[in-house]
């Protein structure tokens, strides 16, 4: 016990000393320029190409350089962008966009329909490997009758494909840098800002697009900071050294409100934790026992446990527009005697091994969400094995279906059909990876593809979010919050359920 | 000494499931509890015991430290006494193929090999067991090469003694005290290892417990549940530093040097 | 000086052996630069789009035209081009290099700073209640692992004191000297901890070693003042293993302190070779592998060097 205690008070002399140093050298921090936003995340984005990077934290940054034809408000719903306006016609197989005679390049010039349709043009060729070709298959054409006019002509009806015109991966980026090859280097968007310089991991500097449509910036710049241990983001937080920042971590966010000074700004988001089973692997190939699981998962445990309670239960469709009251969706209601007949009538009365994936620290809730289930399904005689595996280790299991059960956090969309018809479609491309799907599902994505009464739209996804909930192919479990913190100086942030960094358009700092 | 037979009482208790608590039960009415007469150390997260935690978890630091080490020490010696015994290309091959594995630096080797293999304990005991042979085969093949041309290996020779009986007996019976000290120190070093690949993640995975990923898992819930952050922290200290008081012992006992400065 | 020749000779060789080795080693990793970008939406490509995609990253090639192409660049002194960073590898190492060498030398001056004092004062007092304590400070100060020193000194800082470590965008050194040392102090106090610890031990085992020797105690019997012997006759030789184990520690430390950079945020060299393996950066791996162990190499041949001119006893070329 001796020792104990000497290495307590040997830490405190230690600890005393480098506080004395760290005063010392705070008193004489000023800051760079009142009017640049210092701000820090913990991810850094992983190139600089609008129509490759996929990666949440490569959108972030680039959300704030280009533009996509059209933007998602705070609400989800769809605003304009470079397209000042866009119109269907009757049975949705051509799509007219007018683009604003405003928008200007970060060199000043102006963005026409040749850009438009070399963008997409680039989006649709294979040799780009562009992820979001997929949404655009179904343009067959791009007529371009003046420079601020664009007609999509599409090869089925497809409503859906302006939300997803929507997304920073079909921003519209100069025909010239096209031609020229530059896009993983140099940025010339017509974003709100322009990227002065950027040191992957390390640092990037932003300053306002003085050509920008969206009108002047009240900041003089942005200063963005990558420090990589979110508890480093609260100090540097609490310390002033930053005005902003995005938090992953909910239990960093979940400090944040007793930090003087400090304002935490959450906002539901659409991507969701979930459950994955893999219905092409016994005994789950049964819907007894996937049923059996959904009856004994109890989410909100989970959530409480993993995310420190810092969510909502969800079935499968996430935003708000089209969420059912989980009240109304299969099993809900945690209920072992019925998960234990479930599994019975299944053949399995004892239950049965399985193994779990969960990758390391991507979500950082992955491990714990893992840890419960494990716990939570042993109740019904359910052995899991948890297996963590390293990000790129798992997607490759993912992507091949190479699992029993996995934790995923998947990516969410504002419109379900661009959700989901990736999996729960015959022909999505993520067919393989869902391995389930029923007549039911496939004519319920088809008719939402097809419908451009809004109100018909909505009766449909209602029907697919309980058939989906039901046949239990993955258990969906809860959505999150995004999290950015700020200083109380810094007022006008609004964040949006996809977790854009827009609103820093509309940032000004206040003393 | 003490500080060693406490560890070894606790992994031996943990392995036969003496402990208060069962390491991996999760009590969700009693999540994130201080310390208490129940719990002696609090609980965390998930509501699981952290005294019984650690102590399975202590035991699986030391079993992946002492099955690394193991492995190291055997390989580094069979690498170390052939190099010396047969000399020219075998010893010129080998001692650069250990040149190349020092020239890494320790942890950034250590995460290449669990990258390839995937995270988990197997895969820790073979990375730190890496690691650590080039130091094993240095530590043996400098003895040995001396040893190999004192005389009293000549007289077993001229003796007739087989070449095989030579190398394994004399060669080993003098080569074993710095052994022992490598060992003892190599232990401290591989309970270090282990607890930053597992605070990194890629050691022992979840659900069971090592002290570095407690330490890891306590990171974030740092301000709201310090016990959970200084618990294994000091067990982890303790540990190594019974490790590196034994291995001075050691020294001091089995090294004819310092028992002369000494004496 | 037949040794350092030879050590001269081998050092290609087994540069060539760590190439080898890092080049395999990395594409051993299962998983590649394509599912690292695109993540699970990698799975809406065509296989047209992937193999654009594979042909863009240099991956359609076999190992050995790839290696064959490395290599040849290396050694006309192009480590190739980081897919990551969009830049050449020589400059995104050189842009890192600094902040790890800074780290490096800080430690170094805490460690030496805090342990040559403590080690030759303890020797001194052999026996005392002083070297006592400075023993058991020892013994904890090796025994405990650097980022557990990192966590601890941050959360005694913060919770304990309510004192934040600065942290932010790093400065570079020559941008605002105050600003930098300010975020370097509590890294090179972690680093320096354990590194001190080691000097210490091993000066004051150097230093009661040496005034064992019988040339001390002839100096001793011919009424030379104590002082005068310790610092004239028994340090400089004390200062030997000091210098190597400094030398060898140095060298660890240019290859970069993974973890502690990952706790206090610092953007040096063992962070872009952890973010290269995880973004499967072939490339960026391989330049920086290969950098790091060519210091490592070199410090350690230097080491050497310095160790053969400090002892005159030591004749390097005797095998």
């Amino acid at each position: 016990m001796r020792r104990y205690a000497l290495t307590i008070a040997i830490r405190k002399l230690f600890a005393s000393l480098a506080a004395a140093l760290v005063l010392c050298t705070g008193a004489l921090m000023t800051p760079v320029s009142a009017d640049t936003l210092m701000m820090a995340w913990s991810q850094d984005a992983t190139g600089l190409d609008p129509h490759k990077q996929t990666a949440f934290s490569s959108i972030r940054l680039l959300e704030l350089l280009y533009e996509p034809l059209v933007r998602l408000d705070p609400d989800a719903d769809i605003v304009p962008a470079i397209a000042a306006s866009w119109s269907f016609n009757d049975d949705a197989t051509e799509l007219t966009v007018t683009i604003d005679p405003d928008a200007r390049f970060h060199d000043g010039s102006a963005v026409t329909s040749a850009d438009v349709k070399a963008s997409f043009e680039r989006i649709l060729n294979e040799e780009t490997g562009a992820a979001s070709r997929s949404n655009f298959t179904s343009i067959a054409s791009i007529e371009t009758p003046d420079a601020t006019t664009v007609i999509f002509g599409l090869s089925e009806p497809n409503v859906p494909i302006l939300t997803a015109m929507a997304s920073i991966n079909s921003a519209i980026v100069p025909a010239a840098a096209i031609a020229a090859g530059s896009l993983g280097s140099d940025v010339v968007g017509s974003g709100p800002f322009m990227l002065d310089g950027w040191n992957p991991n390390s640092n990037a500097s932003l300053s306002p697009n003085p050509h920008w449509a969206g009108g002047v910036l009240a900041i003089d710049g942005l200063e963005i900071s990558v420090l990589p241990d979110e508890t480093a983001i609260l100090a540097a937080l609490r310390a002033g050294q930053v005005d902003f920042a995005l938090i992953n971590d909910p239990f960093v966010a979940t400090l944040i409100p007793d930090v003087p000074g400090v304002q935490l700004i959450k906002k539901p988001v659409l991507s969701y934790h979930v459950l994955q089973l893999n219905p092409s692997r016994t005994p789950l190939t049964e819907m007894g026992v996937r049923q059996a699981i959904s009856c004994a998962v109890d989410r909100q445990n989970i959530l409480d446990t993993a995310l420190l309670g810092e969510g909502t239960v969800t079935g499968p469709l996430t935003m708000d527009a089209y969420r059912t009251d989980v009240s109304e969706l299969f099993c809900y209601e945690r209920d072992l005697g019925k998960a234990r007949s479930l599994l019975a009538e299944a053949g399995y009365p004892d239950g049965f091994s399985a193994t779990i994936m969960a990758a390391t620290g991507e979500p950082p809730t992955a491990a714990a969400e893992a840890q419960v289930i494990q716990s939570q399904l042993s109740e019904i005689g359910i052995d899991l094995e948890i297996e963590m595996k390293e990000l790129n280790v798992y997607i490759d299991a993912w992507l091949s279906a190479d699992f029993d059960m996995a934790v995923a956090l998947n990516g969410g969309r504002p419109d379900p059909f661009t959700m989901y018809n990736r999996y729960w479609t015959r022909d999505g491309n993520l067919q393989k990876v869902a391995n389930y799907i029923d007549d039911t599902l496939d004519r319920l994505m088809t008719q939402s593809r097809e419908e451009t009464d809004p109100v018909k739209r909505k009766e449909i996804f209602a029907k697919f979010d309980r058939h989906l909930a039901e046949v239990s192919p993955w258990v969906w479990l809860y959505t999150g919050y995004t999290y950015a913190a700020a200083l109380d100086t810094v007022q006008g942030f609004e964040a949006t359920p996809t977790g854009s960094l827009f609103g820093l358009s509309a940032v000004s700092i206040v003393e | 000494m003490t500080i060693i037979a406490i560890l070894l009482v606790t992994a031996i208790l943990a392995e036969f499931g003496l402990m208060p608590y069962d390491p991996l039960s999760q009590d969700r009415t009693a999540r994130l509890q201080g310390p208490s007469a129940a719990h002696l150390f609090g609980t965390d997260l998930f509501g699981r015991d952290l005294l019984s935690r650690l102590m399975t978890g202590i035991s699986q630091s030391l079993t992946v430290s002492f099955l690394a080490v193991g492995a190291a020490a055997l390989a580094g010696t069979v690498m170390g006494l052939t190099a010396a015994w047969f000399g020219g290309l075998w010893d010129g091959t080998v001692m650069r193929v250990m040149d190349v594995l020092l020239a890494f630096p320790a942890i950034l080797l250590a995460l290449l090999i669990i990258a390839i293999f995937g995270p988990g304990g197997w895969t820790s005991i073979l990375a730190i067991a890496i690691v650590y042979t080039p130091i094993f085969t240095r530590v043996v093949r400098g003895p040995a090469l001396s040893l190999k041309h004192r005389e009293f290996i000549d007289a077993a020779r001229i003796f007739g003694s087989s070449r095989r009986y030579i190398m394994v007996w004399h060669l080993s019976l003098n080569l074993v005290a710095p052994l022992m000290v490598q060992v003892t120190l190599a232990l401290a070093w591989a309970l270090l290892t282990e607890a930053g690949l597992s605070f990194l993640g890629l050691g022992t995975q979840p659900p069971h417990a090592s002290l570095g990923l407690m330490l890891a898992d306590a990171r974030n819930l740092m301000e709201i549940a310090p016990w959970l952050l200084l618990v294994p922290a000091l067990a982890l200290m303790l540990s190594v530093l019974g490790f590196n008081l034994l291995g001075d012992a050691l020294r001091d006992l089995l090294d004819p040097r310092t028992r002369r400065t000494l004496a | 000086m037949h040794y350092p020749l030879k050590r001269l000779l081998v050092f290609p060789l087994v540069m060539f052996g760590v190439s080898v080795f890092v080049f395999i080693a990395i594409r051993m990793v299962p998983g590649d630069a394509i599912t690292a970008m695109l993540g699970t939406e990698s799975g809406l490509l065509t296989p047209a789009q992937r193999e654009a995609l594979r042909a863009y990253f240099g991956l359609d090639q076999n190992w050995i035209i790839q290696f064959w192409h490395w290599l040849t660049g290396v050694v006309q002194g192009d480590l190739g081009l980081s897919t990551t960073f969009g830049k050449p590898v020589l400059r995104v190492i050189l842009t890192h290099f600094p902040l790890t060498l800074e780290l490096a030398i800080l430690s170094m001056l805490i460690a030496l700073g805090i342990g040559l004092p403590a080690g030759i004062f303890a020797a001194m007092r052999k026996d005392s209640a002083a070297d006592l304590a400075v023993r058991v400070i020892v013994m904890i100060g090796q025994s405990t692992p650097n980022f557990v020193v990192g966590l601890l000194l941050i959360f005694v800082l913060s919770v304990g004191f309510g004192i934040l470590p600065q942290m932010g965008t790093f400065v570079p050194f020559s941008e605002d000297p105050l600003r930098n040392l300010g975020q370097m102090i509590l890294p090179a106090l972690t680093l320096g901890t354990a590194f001190a610890a080691a000097v210490i031990r091993i000066s004051r085992s150097a230093m009661l070693d040496i005034l064992c020797e019988d040339y001390i105690r002839t100096a001793r019997s011919k009424g030379i003042p104590r002082r005068r012997v310790i610092w004239c006759h028994a340090l400089p030789n004390a200062l030997i293993p000091v210098v190597t184990l400094s030398g060898v520690e140095f060298g660890y430390l240019l290859g970069g302190a993974v973890l502690v950079e990952q706790i206090f945020a610092l953007p040096g060299l063992g962070r872009v070779v952890l973010d290269a393996i995880l973004q499967r950066d072939y490339a960026l791996v391989q330049g920086s592998v290969l950098f790091i162990a060519f210091n490592f190499m070199v410090i350690n041949l230097l080491v050497d060097l310095a160790y053969a001119a400090l002892d005159p006893r030591i004749r390097l070329d005797s095998n």
